[in-house]
């Protein structure tokens, strides 16, 4: 957990600092970055529930429930956000700095792109969340909801609210949200993010 | 206007599915619910604006607004709840989540419900929307204008809404249009989190 962690960190210091970054920016960009925040706390909760249902109250569980006591408040503060300790996130995902993100999904592959004011969640009254494939890229102020799976290199476009299922490769919008284009790469989209993006953004899981 | 006790009990029940709760079982909720301390002042602000009407209130006036002043300054900093006191949200409404909420001169009726990002009414229309009982909007919906929701209207997630519907009509999409009856009961008293119930063997395998 601790390696995913700095591998976060190291995304978010390369994509604010192309040319590197001493240990005092590395150390400040859990600060400057809201979007890393919002993973490294979801990254802690998720550990922090798997261990307590195995293990129960040890000296690593106690340990992570003072830091999340301390980092969901900093979260609300922050980022405006709220993450699901249930949620699997993959390798070099990319949360916007924006904030605003209410993310519930069952588990968002790597390589993935969500933009601000994202709100992924459960269909009202239902129980199951969505799927979100490796490479997807969503747009900002999109809703995703209900018990579906995107498929991996999805593209979301900004404002869709999507509730259906959608193959891999194919590109989303409008809202309620329909199928637009199909076997669209949207490696483009991902890599637009910062003119000198660090090639790991673009090597998915 | 109603007692304000009548009120913000009404709004903390609602919180708890409606059970009768005890004072521990209030306050822990009223810790956990952000939407519900957004609420709750702006149930003050409406108080204080009622206390305007009687003499006996007015010493008492100066430190409750800037009570209130100064709650509404850190819930929206804090939360990014905006409910303005233009506004007349009915007893037991519930705010789902938090950030980019506003509800400015509109009127919603008892047992509402709202989630984030959501938009009632606009700041430069004076008369905005009049809202039935148990209308529950969904996150991301934006509705405004002079119009009337019957009781009992779903307001799908993301729809835009400026156009009145009948009772128990299932608002959708952009620009938002009746689709079919729906009954919404089941989704009122219902507290939706995003927590999920326990995970599946597949997400232990990869913790």
């Amino acid at each position: 957990m601790w390696r995913e962690l700095s591998a976060d960190a190291r995304l978010y210091s390369a994509l604010r600092w192309p040319h590197g970054a001493g240990w005092l920016r590395r150390a400040l960009i859990w600060w400057l970055s809201p979007g890393l925040l919002v993973l490294g706390v979801q990254r802690l909760s998720h550990r922090y529930r798997l261990q307590r249902q195995e293990r129960g109250w040890t000296a690593t569980t106690v340990g992570l429930r003072l830091l999340l006591a301390l980092g969901f408040p900093l979260l609300v503060l922050r980022a405006k956000s709220h993450v699901a300790a249930t949620t699997i996130i993959g390798p070099n995902v990319y949360l916007s700095d924006g904030g605003y993100l209410f993310l519930g999904p069952q588990r968002i592959g790597g390589g993935t792109l969500i933009h601000e004011r994202v709100t992924i969640g459960v269909r009202a009254g239902e129980d199951a969340a969505p799927v979100i494939g490796a490479n997807v890229w969503i747009g900002p102020d999109s809703v995703i909801y209900g018990a579906i799976a995107l498929g991996d290199g999805v593209t979301v476009l900004p404002g869709s609210v999507l509730s259906i299922n959608v193959p891999p490769a194919t590109v989303v919008g409008g809202n309620p949200a329909k199928i637009v284009r199909r076997d669209f790469d949207n490696s483009g989209l991902r890599r637009s993010l910062s003119h000198n993006v660090d090639q790991r953004m673009l090597a998915g899981p | 206007m109603r007692l304000f006790s009548t009120l913000v009990r009404a709004d903390i029940e609602r919180c708890l599915n409606d059970r009768r709760a005890t004072l521990w079982q209030m306050l822990c909720a009223l810790r956990r619910e952000l939407g519900l301390q957004a609420l709750l002042v702006y149930r003050f602000g409406r108080l204080l604006a009622a206390g305007r009407r009687r003499l006996l209130a007015w010493p008492l006036l100066p430190i409750g607004w800037l009570l209130y002043g100064m709650a509404v300054f850190l819930i929206r900093r804090c939360y990014d709840i905006r409910l303005e006191l233009s506004a007349d949200i009915g007893p037991g409404c519930l705010v789902r989540h938090f950030g980019g909420i506003v509800a400015v001169n509109c009127r919603l009726g008892a047992r509402c419900s709202f989630g984030q990002q959501t938009r009632i009414g606009r700041d430069a229309e004076a008369d905005g929307p009049l809202i039935g009982e148990g209308v529950w909007i969904g996150a991301h919906a934006q509705v405004w204008g002079a119009i009337r929701l019957g009781d009992g209207v779903t307001v799908a997630p993301g729809a835009r809404l400026n156009r009145s519907a009948p009772a128990h009509a299932l608002v959708v999409g952009d620009p938002g249009r009746v689709v079919l009856r729906y009954d919404n009961s089941p989704i009122l008293p219902a507290h939706l989190t995003l927590e999920r119930p326990p995970e599946t063997p597949a997400s232990r395998a990869l913790g």
